[in-house]
């Protein structure tokens, strides 16, 4: 199964989760879902992710300066943010449940 | 080497940048502000150039567009069309039609209708004729509408006989069930709908000139109406056009040649829009133009039947009484 159909759709949801677990610039974050386990994970998708998050008011940002390389534009979650994760989370938890239910496996606890 | 890498990052954020050549500036932005800045944290994490590890520049740009929730590029986000019987207003009508027929009254009158099909093909031979006569005296500068028989080619014979073999060709025509498809089909509803809309048009204009002949409107028929009396245009007082003006001193006696500007040192002029038969007779300069803002002008009245001049006269009038001053 084609993983990067799957990925269209959580895809706000990791990042969301990424970001919330710690602050984290641009490629920072696709690094880190990546050694994650969301290999196939673009980088412009994540870009684009958190550039339309932050539009849409759940991320803020800050710019971190650096010695060597380009200033880091920081995202953290806010407020919206969290709430949003929380209740995507959910929605998560009961699509997986669903989900391993119709295919008849037990679910590995999510880490 | 950094050189290099700056090169190629530049490069490469240009083409991203191109794609997005569509969005409005401020919105652009918002998304691409970071594009450079992240792209050098890709350079800076491996070799080769970035289109050989991020693809080519455009799909980049596409993956970003999709992720960012925005439009594919040339997809207007505009309303997506909808076919006319879907529309709101036809949905209220078929609404409105269904309730009709519901209706016992509307059921029976529905129900008489195609016993009136025979009729209509009748009428739309007739209407077929007239539209064509009128079409053709459009055309050939023929007299227009002539009732009841209408002319072809300045010949109500010739009229007479097309409208039978149109009446005819209609008649077979409803008799005949339309086979053809939705073409045929649309074709026949349009054809049906112009004329009947020529019908109105027809007893609408018989209307009129019936009481016309009455003597009803033909002096509204007849009105001219000249062009830019719309009230906005000429020289106006509270929206009275202002066609000559006369000065006089502080004893009351006219002053003549008078040159009269506005504030900003722009001629006066005058106009006779709503007065058209008022013609000016200017003065004329030594270069031989016209002189127009000096005052009184002298102007003449031209009776519009006979041609006939008559100078137009001055007004009268009488100073306040003195002494005038100013606060």
């Amino acid at each position: 199964m084609d993983t990067t159909q799957l990925l269209k759709g959580v895809l706000d949801l990791a990042v969301l989760a990424v970001v919330a677990e710690r602050d984290g610039y641009g490629y920072d974050v696709v690094r880190r879902l990546r050694a994650a386990g969301l290999e196939d994970v673009g980088d412009a998708s994540v870009y684009g992710t958190l550039r339309r998050l932050y539009a849409g008011g759940l991320l803020t940002s800050y710019v971190v300066p650096s010695e060597e390389g380009p200033h880091r534009k920081y995202y953290a979650v806010n407020d919206a943010g969290r709430a949003q994760l929380g209740a995507s989370t959910g929605t998560w938890r009961s699509f997986t449940d669903a989900m391993d239910k119709l295919l008849g496996t037990e679910g590995e606890e999510a880490a | 080497m950094n050189d290099t890498i700056d090169a190629d990052v530049a490069r490469y954020a240009t083409a991203v940048r191109a794609a997005f050549a569509d969005l409005p500036g401020p919105e652009r932005e918002l998304l691409l502000e970071d594009l450079e800045d992240h792209l050098q944290e890709v350079a800076a994490e491996g070799d080769g150039p970035l289109s050989e590890r991020l693809g080519a520049p455009e799909a980049y740009a596409a993956e970003l567009r999709a992720s960012a929730g925005l439009p594919a590029p040339g997809a207007r986000p505009t309303r997506p069309r909808r076919r006319l019987g879907q529309s709101r207003v036809a949905r209220r009508l078929r609404g409105l039609w269904a309730a009709a027929l519901a209706h016992p009254a509307g059921g029976a009158i529905v129900g008489f209708l195609p016993e009136l099909r025979p009729a209509w093909w009748v009428a739309r031979g007739y209407l077929a004729v007239q539209a064509a006569s009128v079409a053709l005296s459009f055309l050939f500068a023929g007299d227009g509408l002539r009732f009841p028989i209408p002319e072809l080619f300045g010949s109500q014979v010739l009229g007479l006989l097309a409208v039978a073999a149109a009446v005819a060709g209609s008649v077979a025509l409803g008799r005949r069930t339309v086979a053809g498809g939705r073409r045929a089909r649309g074709l026949l509803v349009a054809g049906n709908t112009a004329l009947a809309l020529f019908a109105v048009l027809l007893l609408t204009d018989l209307g009129a000139s019936r009481a016309a002949a009455e003597g009803g409107w033909d002096q509204a028929q007849y009105f001219e109406v000249y062009p830019g009396s719309d009230r906005t245009m000429g020289l106006r007082s509270d929206g009275r056009e202002i066609s000559n003006i006369y000065a006089f001193d502080q004893q009351g006696r006219p002053l003549r040649d008078v040159y009269l500007v506005d504030q900003y040192g722009q001629p006066v002029v005058t106009s006779h829009l709503d007065d058209p038969d008022v013609e000016p007779r200017l003065p004329v300069d030594a270069a031989g133009n016209a002189v127009l803002n000096r005052y009184p002008q002298a102007q003449d009245r031209v009776d519009p039947a006979s041609g006939r001049r008559t100078p137009t006269t001055a007004p009268t009038f009488r100073p306040p009484p003195g002494p005038v001053r100013t606060p």
